[in-house]
Order: structure tokens, then C-alpha cells, then sequence
């Protein structure tokens, strides 16, 4: 019933799909925290093909040792994202990339060739709904009625303290 | 046909020679199974590279679409496909047994079909989810999505009559560790989108290895022993290996065997784990303190300027 071989074989592609796919990730993504998560995946797909074997040959050892593995994918979690944590204090990013002058000594730099193409994200500030009652401003330049609020919200600060400098 | 003569020869023999073994393999019993797999495979593939990020996502946006309906087909094609057995099989490779592809005909089993159809049903979500995973542009979204596969692991587990260990799953992985990463992604994310985020390193050749490592594993799972010995429902007899386990064997009458309608399910495995593998258990539970004592060390470190101090 659940021995068979089937069912294994189902199990087995279904993992190592997984597995091949935390690869594809490991491979092409340079945050850190993203490519960690590829290496949880394919742990993943390890574990799915233990308990499938442990399934179809009616012993524990699968499940023991995808339990052991569970435990060891956690403490591999907590080390690795306390390493994460301290690299983003130094470093200010998450690309491997940074990192790799702890390559090896006669190993050729990676020269990263998307440096060109940055894009700049246009900034999008948000849109306040006016309500309430407007605080009483100091002193209303005549050039500026205080109806009209600035448009950029990012602004308004500045203005207000150009307008406390010229009282 | 020695390869260097092929190679002296030139493109138009190197095309001959890949068609005629193209045939050669057409002519195999196995090869409309092999040729759906590779179509499968391929289809997977090309979606998940299309679907990999490169450059800004309001650049052009099809890609990714296209992309997505590639892995999407290469999955429905891979989950909802009961294929018959090719008439002619050779009878030593499957002893008996139809042999079925890509995603077997659970249906044809001995068990209830609902059980085949959940299976289905995890596996898309487990294998859509995983490719999400690893194409989405924010970190944030990609914890979700590997917690989307978590769940759907653990009912797979749960479904291969794992349930200590699908609980586990969901405990430890979805509710200890996705939150863990989350919170470091709050902590460690710089403002706003991050480049490294939007371009994925060597997308092609990424595509091509990950392509060659499943056809190597899903062909070594299609060509490999069948495991014929061990039959349907097979129970291995164990030997005790010392006197403390010769007693609980006692106790329960025998060498222990899990037969699958055991209902005391946990209560097997907990004799397993802390009888065979005690000091296993011991060891795993010290490498937990020690990764913990471990982590407090490194992160408890004030950075300042680019210089680790002690606190």
C-alpha cells in the first residue's frame, strides 16, 4: 500500500526537482539571505526523498535522519543569519559579491558587469489627504499663502525652517 | 564512431552523427518516456530562466510572464500526465509492472484516490512555489514562498504516514526558522530595492546546469534498480544490537517492525530515536547549544565603523 514503488518514484522525482531547483537558485541569486533559503531548499528536497525511502522500506532511518537533518538546518540557520546580521553592519548590503576577497589567493576577481545599468527608483511619496485643522504658522510670507501646501512632502521641512530663518 | 574522426570531420557529420543517435534513441523501449521527460525538463528550464531577474522589473515585464507560463506548463505537464506503458517493455527491466511516466498513476494503486490527488495537488504547489521562490525579486517574498513550500512538504510528509516529522516541519521550519529570516530581512535590508536583488548572476548558464542535473537525476531515478526485492509493504526485521535494546524488544514482542496500520506511530519512532540513536540525539542537541552560544557570540558584536568591538 504504501510501499509502492510508484508512489516512491513520485516522491523521489518530486525531490530532486527540489533539489534542483535550490541549485538553480543557490547558483543565480546574490543576496545572501535569498541564496541561504536556496540552501534550506534544497534540504527540503533531501528530506522529501529520506522519508520517501523510509516510507517504501518500512523502517525509521529515513524519518531519523530527516529529523536530525531538521535540527541541523536550524542551527545552520541561526549561525548563518547571525553572520548575515554582522556582514550587513560592515558592508551595508547583502551582495556576495562584497565578500569576495576572502576568495582564494590566485583566484580572478569577479568583475561585476550589471554595475553599469543601475537604475534609479523613482521615488514615490506619498499622497496625505488634507484634514484636520492647519497649525497656526508663524508668519505667512505674502508669496506664499499657507492654503497651498507644498507638493512633495519630503520638501515641506525645508521650507518650514527657510520660513523660521526669515522671521 | 570515434568522436575526434566526428569532430575532424565537421558540423554537417557532428549533425548526422547527433541525429542518427537521436534515432538510435527514439528506438529504445523507454525513449517516449525519456523524450517527455526532456520536453518536460526543457520547458522548466527556459521558464525559470525567463523568469530569473534581470534588470528592472518595469523594463519589460513579458518575459517574466512568458516565463511563468512555461514552468506553469512544464509542471501541469508533469503532475497531471498519466501516461500508459509502452507496449513493448522489456520484462527483466520492470518486472511485471507497468511502467508509467512522468508522474505516476497513483489511481492504479491500491489506495484511495484521494491520497493520489492530494499528492498532485502538494507536488504543483510544493514545485510552483519553489520556482517562486527563487525568481522573486524581494527577499520578503521569497521567505513566504519557501514557507508556502514548508506546508506543502509537510502534508507530502503527511501523506507518507510522517507525521511527527510533518508537525516538525511546520513547527520548527515555517514557524522558528521562516520567521527567523524574515526578521534578519527587516533588520538587513538596505532602503529601498536593492540592485543585487534584480540582476541574478549568469541566468543561461545557471538555467543550462540546473537542466543538467535534473536530467541526470530523473534519468538515474528512471534507469536505476526498480528496488524489486523489496516488495509492496516490505518490513525490515531488525537485529537488536546491545542488551538495552533486547529488553524493549521484549516488551514489545519481537524485533521491532513498523507495519504501516501501526497506529502508535509516534510512539515508534521515539523508541527508535532514543534507543538506536541516542547518542545521536545527544550530539545534535549539543551542536544546537553550541550553534546558539554561537550565534549570541557573533551578532552580540558591536560594529562601528567598519570595526567589529567587543561589547
Amino acid at each position: 500500500m504504501s510501499g509502492s514503488e510508484a508512489a516512491l518514484n513520485n516522491y523521489l522525482i518530486v525531490g530532486a526537482l527540489l533539489f534542483t531547483l535550490g541549485l538553480v537558485g543557490f547558483l543565480a541569486r546574490r543576496n545572501l539571505i535569498v541564496m541561504f533559503l536556496c540552501a534550506e531548499l534544497m534540504l527540503q528536497g533531501v528530506s522529501l526523498t529520506l522519508v520517501a525511502f523510509s516510507a517504501f522500506h518500512g523502517t525509521w532511518g529515513g524519518q531519523v535522519l530527516a529529523i536530525f537533518s531538521l535540527a541541523l538546518a536550524a542551527a545552520e540557520a541561526g549561525i548563518a543569519l547571525a553572520l548575515f546580521v554582522v556582514l550587513f553592519k560592515r558592508a551595508g548590503s547583502l551582495d556576495v559579491s562584497i565578500w569576495q576577497d576572502l576568495r582564494e589567493a590566485d583566484q580572478p576577481p569577479i568583475i561585476d558587469d550589471t554595475a553599469g545599468d543601475e537604475e534609479q527608483p523613482e521615488k514615490q511619496w506619498p499622497h496625505l489627504t488634507r484634514s484636520g485643522v492647519l497649525p497656526p504658522q508663524p508668519q505667512p510670507k505674502p508669496g506664499h499663502p499657507h492654503k497651498e501646501l507644498p507638493e512633495p512632502v519630503g520638501a515641506a521641512p525645508a521650507q518650514t525652517a527657510g520660513g523660521s530663518d526669515g522671521r | 564512431m570515434d568522436f575526434n574522426q566526428i569532430l575532424a570531420a565537421g558540423s554537417p557529420s557532428l549533425l548526422s552523427w547527433g541525429l542518427s543517435s537521436l534515432r538510435a534513441g527514439l528506438e529504445q523501449p523507454h525513449s517516449g518516456a525519456i523524450l517527455r521527460a526532456m520536453v518536460i525538463l526543457v520547458l522548466g528550464a527556459a521558464g525559470v530562466y525567463l523568469m530569473l531577474p534581470r534588470g528592472p522589473i518595469s523594463g519589460r515585464p513579458w518575459p517574466r510572464y512568458l516565463g511563468g507560463a512555461l514552468a506553469t506548463l512544464a509542471l501541469v505537464l508533469l503532475i497531471t500526465m498519466p501516461i500508459p506503458a509502452p507496449a513493448s517493455v522489456p520484462p527483466l527491466e520492470n518486472a511485471g509492472k507497468t511502467m508509467i511516466w512522468p508522474i505516476d498513476d497513483l489511481s492504479k494503486e491500491d489506495q484511495p484516490a484521494v491520497t493520489c490527488y492530494t499528492f498532485h495537488f502538494l507536488a504543483f504547489v510544493s514545485l510552483a512555489s519553489a520556482v517562486m521562490m527563487i525568481t522573486s525579486r524581494n527577499p520578503v517574498y521569497s521567505a513566504l514562498w519557501f514557507a508556502m513550500v514548508l506546508l506543502s512538504n509537510s502534508g507530502l510528509f503527511l501523506l507518507q504516514k510522517a507525521e511527527f516529522l510533518s508537525a516538525a516541519t511546520v513547527i520548527v521550519y515555517a514557524g522558528a526558522i521562516v520567521v527567523t529570516f524574515l526578521f534578519v530581512i527587516m533588520l538587513a535590508q538596505p532602503s529601498g530595492a536593492a540592485r543585487y536583488d534584480h540582476h541574478s548572476r549568469e541566468p543561461l548558464l545557471v538555467s543550462l546546469t540546473g537542466l543538467l542535473l535534473a536530467s541526470v537525476l530523473v534519468g538515474t531515478l528512471h534507469y536505476s534498480a526498480r528496488f524489486e526485492d523489496r516488495g509492496a509493504g516490505a518490513t525490515i526485521t531488525r537485529r537488536p544490537t546491545s542488551d538495552l535494546i533486547a529488553q524493549v524488544d521484549k516488551k514489545s514482542g519481537g524485533f521491532q517492525q513498523i507495519g504501516r496500520e501501526d497506529s502508535q506511530h509516534v510512539s515508534g519512532l521515539g523508541k527508535t530515536l532514543f534507543v538506536d540513536h541516542v547518542v545521536s540525539v545527544e550530539v545534535i542537541g549539543l551542536l544546537l547549544l553550541a550553534a546558539v552560544v554561537g550565534a549570541v557570540l557573533i551578532a552580540g558584536h558591536k560594529v562601528d565603523g567598519g570595526v567589529i568591538r567587543k561589547t
